[in-house]
């Protein structure tokens, strides 16, 4: 008898086990829902009484973001002054590193735990839309017309994807140039370069490449690097519906602004350690004046202001390309709404007050540049923004499409073909224009 | 023998109720197992017969085997489990070759041995993520110390040596990564088997007249050899799954995806390119081949030595 009793707790336990894993992994989501709703139900019967009387229940939103130190504090703010505003809503903010946030997010949405808000990088937006992810706003919410008409059209652009916007933009940035005063001065040169040619010129005169000392350098090969150079030259990467990549990466424009770096590299004014080989950082080499011109973000300014304090930051436009015009590429991120939100009016609320003119201030002193065009030259902003805003006005997206990353790494192995004379400028490019197309037409 | 047969005799299921207690006990780690382990195994498979759609996977498309000849058809795949093959031929034999030599040292009496065996074991505690980062920074070109020796000090190269833009020298610092961290570990799985040696064996020896490496190959080598067995064995499927220094080193298989191992380009197309029928067809093309070249290993090594 015991025996048997003994079998029959195991097969239960078994049973129980397989059940709650048959659960989790929504195979049975009928059963849940109705387990879920009768309890509720109940609970709802139980504390209507209760209810009637005392605060109503607050609302928990989460909202996933990367953001740095400087700008969780200024977060922390930000959701005081909208819990002060909503008190049925309570937002809970989680910092996932960069790299780990895309794995995080899929991860989450595969177990159907997502967030209910997030911020993500512009890049990511389309890829998780069009996996159906993500709440396309311009159905959703409500006079988010009103909203995108006081932004800048560049970030708001990479929202919108098939038709619709999936998301806010919540803030922005651009690359510009920047340069080492103290270089130029002491090879004769007083002001910046203003055209590409200028650029050029005075990268080759500022180089040393005996000393590892170069004009100019970059970051990597992928393509948010060559991208302000390859903006201003007046290259593309498709053309504007994304139907196809030839005549366009591989068109003569194109064409021109990486063979200019790739000449650059070949006559040392660029530095080697582009490819990859573990050079000296950017912000390091410009103050200790191995490189004299550099191509970053706004971050640069606070950084070099706290590693380098003696150090003079200097930023300027990026050079004007041959059809005199100066261009850039655009960076930031954008807030969205999960599709597996349970919440979706509150979390609407919190994505409109985020692109309200306070929260976009309050994160905006930190070095996140507000979308708002409203809040341009606004006192609270850091000096050092006007520059980047003006960037901004002829700053251009980067493809927004879901197979970007691929494309990316397209684009990254071509550079490197033709940096390590593998292939000629134009032959990588033909090449990576095909493999583009390839992954264009899949979708 | 009587007890042993009298169970053998008996059906699975009698087994079974013979030894409830047991199976009852093993319950809490058999849930763990199935619930953590054996479902997420199943699940990956099913995903690699399909073009797997993450937000509605009842809206995924069935493929058959394509995802797997899509992997094996793959240039970027093949340089990959290259990558990866060579690294299980340098690091296994390498440890294997180190930590014997580290153990037999440890085992002498010499002054210091415990603060040597837990300096050689500090290696295996240290997190991979900052000895990869170590490892980066003494053969990053401009500023390495690799290269100040090689050029500065030695004077044997003219040119900087550009280690980690190269797909074929920055293996040279994963591999030395992947030797230096374990040796530590196999070393004390060795000591422990050397001090399972009957010291009188190696009287005995020194009275016939052997000298150290007689003693070695002819006494210390066979006796321990299960252990050695084991450790072929555990470092190989270690080595096929080197991850997090191919990762850092090589910011995932650049230049031009030619530094890959199996596992980076695993992750890469799963959770930056989101094919996710591409990435668990990996992984199961992964475990195939680690259990295939287990089983030769065991099959091959395996051989009982009496004395």
């Amino acid at each position: 008898m015991k025996e048997k009793l003994l079998i029959w707790i195991a097969v239960l336990i078994v049973s129980v086990f397989m059940g709650t894993i048959f659960w989790l992994s929504g195979c049975a989501p009928s059963a849940e829902e109705t387990a879920f709703e009768t309890s509720a139900v109940q609970e709802t019967e139980a504390e209507t009484a209760e209810a009637k009387e005392s605060v109503v229940e607050k609302v928990a939103i989460t909202y996933w973001h990367t953001m740095s130190d400087a700008e969780e504090v200024a977060l922390k703010k930000v959701i005081e002054m909208f819990e002060e505003q909503y008190p049925n809503i309570k937002i809970e903010p989680t910092r996932v590193a960069y790299d780990d946030f895309k794995p995080a997010l899929l991860t989450g949405i595969a177990g159907e735990v997502v967030p209910d808000t997030a911020r993500l990088d512009i890049i990511w937006v389309p890829e998780f839309a069009e996996m159906g992810a993500l709440v396309a706003l311009d159905k959703e919410m409500e006079g988010f017309d009103e909203i995108i008409a006081n932004t800048y059209p560049g970030p708001t652009s990479t929202n919108f994807w098939k038709g619709h916007y999936y998301g806010l933009p919540q803030d922005t940035n651009t690359q510009v140039l920047v340069w080492n005063k103290q270089m130029f001065k002491e090879a004769g040169l007083s002001e910046p370069p203003q055209t590409i040619d200028e650029f050029v010129e005075y990268a080759t005169l500022l180089s040393n490449p005996d000393e590892e000392v170069y004009g100019y350098t970059m970051g990597g090969t992928y393509f948010w690097a060559p991208a302000p150079i390859f903006y201003a030259m007046g290259g593309e990467i498709t053309d504007p519906e994304i139907t196809t990549a030839t005549g366009y990466i591989n068109g003569e424009k194109s064409v021109a602004a990486y063979q200019l770096l790739v000449d650059m590299y070949k006559d040392g004014s660029l530095s080697p350690y582009v490819l990859g080989g573990g050079g000296v950082g950017a912000f390091e080499g410009l103050a200790t004046s191995k490189y004299a011109m550099i191509i970053e973000d706004p971050w640069a300014y606070p950084i070099l202001k706290s590693d380098y304090p003696e150090f003079e930051v200097n930023f300027t436009l990026v050079p004007k390309g041959p059809d005199g015009t100066t261009s850039s590429v655009v960076g930031g991120q954008n807030v969205v709404i999960f599709e597996g939100s349970q919440h979706k009016d509150e979390a609407i609320e919190w994505a409109k007050f985020l692109l309200s003119e306070e929260a976009q201030l309050t994160i905006g002193e930190t070095g996140a540049i507000p979308t708002l065009t409203t809040v341009q030259g606004n006192e609270r902003l850091p000096e050092y923004y006007d520059v980047f805003m003006e960037q901004l006005k002829t700053a251009k997206a980067r493809l927004p499409h879901p197979k970007w990353s691929e494309i990316d790494n397209v684009l990254n192995n071509a550079f490197q073909y033709m940096l390590r004379g593998e292939k000629t400028v134009q032959q990588a490019l033909d090449d990576a224009a095909e493999e583009i197309n390839k992954l264009i037409v899949e979708g | 023998m009587k007890v042993g047969n009298e169970i053998l005799n008996k059906s699975f299921f009698k087994k079974i109720l013979k030894s409830k207690g047991a199976y009852f006990l093993l319950l809490p780690g058999m849930g763990l197992f199935l619930t953590f382990i054996l479902f997420p195994l199943i699940y990956s498979l099913r995903m690699s017969f399909y073009k797997w759609n993450i937000v509605n996977p009842g809206s995924s498309e069935f493929v058959g085997f394509s995802n797997y000849v899509k992997v094996i058809n793959d240039p970027i795949f093949i340089r990959a489990a290259f990558n990866t093959i060579v690294y299980a031929l340098m690091t296994v034999p390498g440890q294997i070759l180190f930590a014997l030599m580290v153990a037999i040292l440890l085992e002498q009496k010499i002054r210091g041995r415990t603060f040597f065996r837990v300096a050689f074991y500090i290696t295996v505690i240290t997190s991979w993520v900052i000895v990869t980062l170590v490892f980066e920074y003494l053969f990053s070109g401009q500023a390495g110390l690799v290269n100040f020796v090689l050029k500065d000090v030695l004077h044997l190269v003219n040119e900087k040596i550009m280690w980690l833009a190269n797909p074929i020298l920055v293996m040279i610092p994963l591999n030395l990564l992947g030797i230096w961290k374990g040796v530590g570990w196999s070393a004390i799985i060795f000591l422990a088997a050397l001090q399972n040696i009957p010291p009188e064996l190696y009287e005995a020896a020194i009275i016939d007249g052997a000298g150290i490496w007689q003693k070695i190959t002819k006494i210390t080598l066979p006796l321990i050899r299960p252990t050695l067995v084991f450790l072929v064995v555990v470092l190989t499927i270690g080595a096929f799954n080197v991850y997090i220094s191919g990762l850092l080193m090589t910011d995932g298989g650049n230049p031009l995806d030619l530094s890959h191992f199996i596992l980076t380009l695993m992750y890469k197309k799963t959770f930056t390119y989101l094919d996710f029928g591409y990435g668990s067809a990996t992984s199961y093309l992964l475990a195939a081949f680690i259990f295939m070249i287990s089983v030769i290993q065991i099959k091959l090594l395996r051989r009982r030595v009496e004395y």
